[in-house]
C-alpha cells in the first residue's frame, strides 16, 4: 500500500489513534466514577461524555459539581480548559482542505489526540481526521458507560500508571517534528512555559499559554525567513 | 441550576472553541503568524509531554528513564505504538525494581 493512501482513509485514521485507547479507557473510567460520586446520574455522566467530549474539562467539572460549585464557575473552567482547540483549527484547517459540512463535523470530535494523530501523519483528508477523531470518541463514550454503570466497583487506574501512556504518546509524536535548532528551542521553551503556568492553572489553561508563547517564539525567531 | 443545562453550555462553549478555528480557514493570513503556527504543533505537544512526565506518585526517575527509552526508540523506528510500547513496557518493569 501506498503512503498516501495510508493517510487518507478513515480505517487508517481509526487505526492510528488506537495505541492511545490504553490511555483513554481508564480516563473515561475514572470520569465516569467521580462524575458518579460526585452526584451525577449515569445518564448525566454519559450525556456530559457525548456532548462536551473533552476529559479535562468533564473531569475539572465533575469535581466542581461534587463541590456544589455555580454555574458560572463551570463553565468559566470548561472554556479557559478547552481554548486551545482554537489553536488546533487553526493548525488544522491550513494542511487539510475541508468544506463546510465538513468542518462542522470535525469541529465536533476535535480533540487533542485527534489533532496530534494527523499532524504527525502528515495528512490531508478529512476522512483520516475522522476516522481518527470517530476512535477516540467511541472509547471514551464506551468506558465513560461502563464506569457510570459499575461505579465505585472497579479498581483505580490510577494505580497502574497508565495514564503514563498520554505524555508518551505527545513525546513520541514531538520527536519526528523536531527537525532544527530553531524547532528544539521553541520545545524547550514550550515545555518550560508549561511547567510554570500548570503550577498556576489547570493542564488545560497551560497548554494554552505554553503553545501560544512557544509559537510566538518560533515565528519571532524565523523572522529573516519568507 | 439542573446539571443538564450547565452540560449543555459546556458543550456549547467547547464546540465553539473546536470550530473557530476551523471556521477561520481561507483568511488571508500575514507572514508572522503563518510562521506562528508552524510552530503550534511542536510547542503544544511539549506542553503535553513536559509538565505530565513526572507524574504525582513518586515515580519521576522511573517515568524519566521510561521517556527516554521511549523516546530513542520513536526516533529510531517513527512509530507511535513503538514508543507508547517501550515507554509503557520499562516503566511496569522498572518500578517492580
Amino acid at each position: 500500500m501506498s503512503l498516501a493512501m495510508s493517510r487518507s482513509s478513515f480505517a487508517h485514521g481509526f487505526r492510528a489513534m488506537m495505541p492511545l485507547w490504553l490511555g483513554a479507557a481508564p480516563f473515561a473510567l475514572a470520569y465516569a466514577v467521580t462524575a458518579r460520586a460526585a452526584g451525577l446520574g449515569i445518564w448525566e455522566t454519559q450525556f456530559m461524555s457525548l456532548a462536551v467530549f473533552a476529559g479535562g474539562a468533564q473531569f475539572s467539572a465533575a469535581g466542581l459539581f461534587g463541590v456544589g460549585a455555580s454555574a458560572a464557575a463551570i463553565l468559566l473552567t470548561t472554556f479557559l480548559l478547552n481554548a486551545r482547540h482554537l489553536l488546533y483549527g487553526l493548525s488544522l484547517g491550513r494542511v487539510i482542505a475541508l468544506g463546510p459540512l465538513e468542518r462542522i463535523i470535525a469541529a465536533y470530535f476535535l480533540t487533542d489526540e485527534a489533532y496530534g494523530v494527523s499532524v504527525a501523519a502528515g495528512t490531508t483528508s478529512f476522512r483520516f481526521l475522522l476516522g481518527a477523531e470517530l476512535s477516540m470518541f467511541v472509547v471514551w463514550n464506551s468506558f465513560t458507560l461502563i464506569g457510570a454503570l459499575l461505579g465505585q466497583g472497579i479498581p483505580d487506574p490510577a494505580r497502574l500508571g497508565v495514564e503514563f501512556v498520554f505524555p508518551l504518546a505527545f513525546l513520541a509524536l514531538l520527536i519526528p517534528l523536531l527537525r532544527t535548532r530553531i524547532d528544539l528551542v521553541v520545545a524547550g521553551f514550550a515545555g518550560l512555559v508549561a511547567i510554570l503556568s500548570a503550577r498556576l492553572w489547570a493542564g488545560g489553561v497551560a497548554v494554552l499559554v505554553a503553545g501560544i508563547g512557544g509559537s510566538l517564539l518560533g515565528a519571532w525567531l524565523t523572522r529573516g525567513e519568507r | 441550576m439542573s446539571p443538564v443545562v450547565v452540560i449543555l453550555g459546556m458543550a456549547m462553549l467547547t464546540y465553539g472553541t473546536r470550530l473557530a478555528g476551523l471556521a477561520l480557514v481561507g483568511v488571508a493570513v500575514p507572514g508572522f503568524w503563518l510562521r506562528f503556527l508552524r510552530f503550534v504543533p511542536i510547542a503544544v505537544f511539549a506542553a503535553l509531554v513536559v509538565p505530565a512526565l513526572p507524574g504525582d506518585r513518586g515515580e519521576w526517575l522511573v517515568r524519566f528513564v521510561a521517556a527516554v527509552l521511549a523516546g530513542a526508540a520513536t526516533w529510531r523506528t517513527r512509530k507511535l505504538w513503538v514508543g507508547i510500547l517501550v515507554g509503557m513496557v520499562c516503566f511496569w518493569l522498572l518500578r517492580l525494581l
